[in-house]
């Protein structure tokens, strides 16, 4: 953890300089633009730290485990799926609640069958493919990306066990 | 009970703040560089492909939805504009290292190996199922 967040202040701070010796306002932007991303999110955010805390205590180990624990197979598989589907927000809202569930105890295909539904099949990207590429096209893609979050978690399953 | 969570998620919080801010900074910096720099460049179409390529690596959503807009409106198959949003969809660099730092190297690394496929996959399946009704899915776009 203090290796990550050391990695990121490191990229970050590389960048504040190269906007810096920039000099045309990337700089006060970027900031700014930051800063919105946050205020944006930060409801989101307390939501889904409320909820990571919730898993902690109430020791929903068991539950987790039965539902979408390694030897949940199919059903772990499909319940992801439908987890990933739903979760709300982007990635700063939903890597914490996935890493709540997987310190809990989900299994490796489970989540990895729930980032990838939340990345294909997710509110945000369809969010956007919507308006921009057409219900056509979004219905064709979410439709053929339907099979995706179970053949990678299966994938993972048989190749990482 | 209530108060057992709220804590608990509040320090699971405040360890993940520093890095949480960390990442915000790179995403508003990120954005902030694509469209002084690289976008007007792009814009001004005096670096070509090499600008679209940074630009598309980089961008959030609404750098690519636009770009995948005007490529499928251009002409583009349907297969290729199915691949291309779904790796992006799939693989982001402004986000790669918030998963790594959030979920553990191990599992990112699986997640980013087993879905290698996926793009490729999905863009032959669309192209054969639907590859023929590409002009009606380019009707119902907006643009």
């Amino acid at each position: 953890m203090i290796i990550a967040t050391a990695t990121l202040w490191a990229v970050a701070l590389g960048l504040v300089m190269y906007a810096w010796q920039l000099g045309d306002g990337s700089l006060v932007h970027g900031i700014e633009g930051g800063w919105g991303i946050m205020r944006r999110t930060i409801l989101l955010l307390i939501i889904a730290f409320l909820i990571v805390g919730f898993v902690n205590v109430l020791s929903l180990q068991d539950l987790v485990q039965k539902w979408i624990g390694p030897q949940s197979g199919w059903q772990g598989l499909i319940l992801g799926e439908g987890i990933g589907m739903l979760l709300p927000g982007g990635p700063y809202v939903v890597f914490p609640l996935i890493a709540s569930l997987y310190q809990a105890g989900a299994g490796l295909g489970p989540a990895v069958a729930l980032i990838t539904s939340w990345a294909v099949l997710g509110s945000v990207s369809v969010t956007f493919e919507l308006p921009f590429m057409g219900w056509r096209f979004t219905a064709v893609r979410w439709g053929l990306g339907l099979l995706a979050p179970l053949l990678t978690g299966l994938l993972a399953l048989l190749l990482f066990r | 009970m209530v108060w057992a969570s709220v804590i608990s998620g509040g320090k699971t919080m405040v360890v993940v703040i520093p890095l949480l801010i960390a990442a915000f900074l790179i995403a508003g910096l990120v954005q902030s560089l694509i469209t002084n720099d690289l976008a007007t460049r792009w814009l001004g179409s005096s670096s070509g492909w090499c600008g679209i390529a940074i630009t598309c690596m980089a961008g959030g959503p609404y750098v690519y939805y636009p770009i995948a807009a005007v490529l499928l409106h251009a002409g583009a198959g349907l297969g290729v504009m199915v691949a291309f949003i779904t790796a992006k969809n799939l693989w982001s660099l402004s986000r790669l290292p918030l998963e790594i730092a959030l979920l553990g190297t191990h599992l990112t690394f699986v997640r980013v190996i087993v879905t290698l496929f996926l793009p490729p996959l999905l863009g032959i399946l669309a192209e054969a199922l639907f590859g023929k009704q590409v002009e009606s899915i380019r009707k119902a776009m907006v643009v």
